[in-house]
């Protein structure tokens, strides 16, 4: 599970960020949506443990900032950003010994097979394409076996095949009892996964809604709701 | 730990592959560390010289080391930027189960590297140059891998990790730093200027024992006086205090806890330093990691213009938002560069009886030789929409380039007029050494086009520069040659006219050789 409890960051005078306060269950799939500048990025970076901030963030019960929490989550940043100097492979093999993860060798070449790295696992960081690090973040986030996994607009820069894989490993990941949180402004695309959405405009949770309170009713109906926009 | 320690070592082996992969680069190496060794032969010769080859010569090289890298390492860790980390850090590094304060310390060790290195060079130095005894030399190295780089890693903890200091205190401590690092600077130019630059002088200054009385700085130069020079009342002392602060220190360091909050400046150091890097290697012009986001000034105004003009005058409308219009840092350092020149060189140039041809020469040097920064027009290449205009390539190099060419003006003025009233140079003949600045700039831009095309981004900005250099000295050489001949042979006014003449007519070539670079965006990698 993932506990955010009264959440703030200030950058100088400006308040990103103020009490926020949210949960998500174990096994479930939360989404974090909200215009831009809405203060999701923040959210997300103090999860992650990028900033500081006031209040509190639970990772299974334990705080972010330390070691046995950060063991257990996986992070795919928005914006992929690779050691120039290791390669794909090495990426991989980076995270293991840093999560001291029990991927195996046939799980790492599994997963990079399933999206599409497998020749170009020899490939340096500086060598991939915006899309392919995107993958090999993913795969990377993957390689820890996390508890609780963070993802920040993963589908940006991915193919049609990747994005169809990505739907389907947060589905196996959800099955599996881990807990979820995208952050996303692409609805269409996190239509078939969430259990939970939260939806953030200027610094604050304006509302959330659970899949089995609402129906059949469409994302995109719910977020304007809340946001107030999507009339024209 | 051996997360961090495979990540180093995968990165070492990939870089050195990817440098015997890249002969280019392998050479480049190769010759700046040739480079780097016969600096330091020429330094040796230099301190024999002026006879400061000796064990005081010694002490006072190293009291001026330790002061420098001390202030500017607690400038740089008190700024948190002293530690290099890249955006790779931020997304796999921070978020990864190391504690934070390893991460922080493993990190640096570029900086333990380059402590370790400048003191094997002392070592070096000091049995090669300076006569300094092995056992002093070895002891003097021991003491300051162990107590220097304890110091130094104590210090970054205690100022990166230090969240109970508000950063307000933080900032005025830094800035305090500077304002003595810039203080300790002018009194050493003042007090050299007044007793002049010798080992006596030198020697009287750094013997002075409230020197040595400084807190921990002081203590620190002072135990290396102890294993040099031998023991005084003074340096035993201080040496004491020394360990004592340096121990007290690391315990302090070891025992703070640290959450991570440093990671938050660290990963803006990490965008910012990738950010320094990228304009660096398309060789725009950099003054520092972090730069302010520039403002721009609103304007009223209203341009109209159709096919490739229309680049000039959204490149104008760009300079007229900027503060200083058209003039930047570059014209500054032109103008200052000038005044040196004119002032250094008054006596030679005004004696000679030709004080132009000194003008000409430096104009040359400072044209040819200095790889200068890019103005807009080398965004303009990168840019799909220069591509799209419906209008001719040399068109759109000439109005691309137009903006370049009224800077170079304004530079060469700049540039010209102070060195021409101090030199007594006519007035024509500075106008005509403005205009030939501005062509042989033109000349430049154009000809690193025309390389661009020739070699492509595969051998670096480097390898495009020296070949520029190479043509230009080469084509241009034969019309100065041609210029020298005519002013020897028939008038020396010459010169000049045949210079200004020619330059302009082989930049006409050039312009029309490059222009071929504003075709099509596709180029050779």
């Amino acid at each position: 599970m993932l506990e955010i409890q009264e959440l703030s960051k200030s950058y100088g005078k400006h308040l990103a960020v103020d009490k926020v306060s949210f949960f998500v269950p174990d096994g479930q799939v939360g989404i974090l949506l909200g215009p831009n500048g809405a203060g999701k990025s923040t959210i997300i970076k103090s999860i992650a443990g990028l900033l500081r901030y006031q209040g509190r963030i639970g990772i299974q019960g334990i705080s972010s900032r330390t070691l046995e929490a950060k063991k257990i989550f996986g992070y795919v940043p928005e914006i992929p950003a690779m050691f120039d100097a290791l390669t794909v492979r090495e990426h991989i093999e980076y995270i293991r010994k840093a999560y001291s993860s029990a991927i195996t060798d046939a799980e790492a070449d599994a997963l990079l097979e399933r999206f599409e790295l497998g020749d170009k696992q020899d490939k340096l960081g500086n060598e991939l394409s915006k899309g392919m690090m995107q993958k090999v973040s993913i795969c990377c986030a993957l390689a820890i076996k996390p508890r609780v996994m963070l993802l920040d607009e993963p589908m940006v820069g991915l193919d049609p095949q990747a994005i169809k894989e990505l739907k389907k490993v947060v589905l196996e990941l959800r099955s599996q009892g881990v807990t979820v949180l995208i952050s996303t402004h692409m609805l269409e695309m996190v239509e078939e996964l969430w259990d939970i959405m939260f939806v953030m405009d200027k610094s604050h949770i304006v509302g959330s809604y659970r899949k089995a309170d609402v129906g059949e009713k469409d994302l995109d109906d719910l977020f304007f709701e809340m946001t107030g926009g999507g009339e024209s | 730990m051996k997360a961090l320690v495979y990540l180093t070592w995968r990165s070492f082996v990939n870089n050195i592959k990817r440098a015997v992969k890249k002969p280019v680069t392998l050479i480049l190496m190769i010759f700046l560390a040739s480079y780097m060794v016969y600096v330091a032969f020429v330094m040796g010769r230099l301190a024999m010289d002026l006879r400061f080859d000796s064990v005081q010569g010694m002490v006072v090289l190293i009291s001026i080391w330790t002061i420098y890298v001390f202030l500017t390492n607690f400038i740089g860790y008190a700024s948190k930027k002293g530690v290099i980390f890249r955006p790779g850090h931020t997304h796999f590094v921070f978020p990864a189960p190391i504690s934070p304060k390893l991460i922080l310390v493993y990190s640096a060790w570029m900086n333990y590297l380059l402590s370790v290195a400048v003191n094997l060079l002392f070592v070096v130095a000091g049995l090669t140059v300076f006569g300094v005894e092995l056992w002093r030399m070895l002891l003097f190295f021991v003491v300051g891998c162990i107590l220097e780089l304890l110091l130094e890693g104590s210090l970054m903890v205690f100022l990166y990790t230090n969240e109970s200091l508000p950063e307000g205190v933080l900032k005025g401590l830094c800035n305090a730093m500077k304002g003595f690092l810039a203080a300790v600077t002018l009194f050493f130019v003042w007090y050299f200027y007044r007793e002049g630059f010798t080992l006596e002088s030198f020697s009287a200054f750094f013997d002075w024992p409230g020197l040595q009385m400084v807190p921990v700085v002081g203590w620190n130069i002072a135990a290396y006086r102890l294993i040099l020079s031998g023991p005084t009342q003074l340096n035993v002392i201080c040496t004491v205090l020394y360990v004592l602060t340096v121990a007290a220190m690391f315990l302090a360091a070891w025992k703070m806890k640290c959450g991570g909050g440093y990671f938050e400046d660290a990963a803006k150091f990490a965008d910012d330093y990738a950010e320094m890097r990228k304009k660096k290697n398309s060789g725009e012009m950099v003054t520092g990691i972090g730069e302010k986001k520039k403002k721009f000034r609103r304007i009223s105004g209203n341009y109209q213009a159709s096919g490739a003009k229309a680049v000039f005058y959204r490149q104008l409308l760009e300079y007229k938002k900027e503060r200083y219009f058209i003039f930047s840092k570059v014209t500054l350092i032109n103008l200052i560069v000038s005044l040196l020149l004119a002032f250094a060189f008054r006596e030679n140039a005004v004696e000679s009886g030709v004080p132009q041809m000194f003008l000409l020469g430096i104009i040359a040097y400072m044209t040819l030789v200095m790889s200068g920064v890019t103005g807009k027009w080398e965004a303009e290449l990168k840019s799909p929409y220069l591509f799209l205009i419906p209008d001719t390539p040399v068109r759109k190099l000439w109005y691309a380039t137009l903006m370049e060419h009224v800077k170079a003006l304004a530079d060469g003025l700049l540039f010209c007029i102070p060195i021409g009233v101090m030199w007594r140079i006519s007035p024509v003949l500075v106008m005509q050494a403005v205009l030939i600045y501005m062509v042989l700039q033109a000349n430049k831009m154009y000809t690193k086009v025309v390389v661009q095309c020739l070699i492509g981004d595969y051998l670096g900005r480097t390898v495009q520069d020296l070949v520029r250099i190479f043509i230009q000295m080469f084509i241009i050489g034969i019309g100065a040659l041609a210029a020298v001949l005519a002013g020897i042979l028939i008038n020396l006014n010459l010169v000049f006219p045949i210079v200004l003449i020619y330059s302009m007519i082989l930049t006409m070539l050039m312009g029309a050789l490059a222009s071929i670079r504003f075709d099509s965006m596709e180029q050779m990698d």
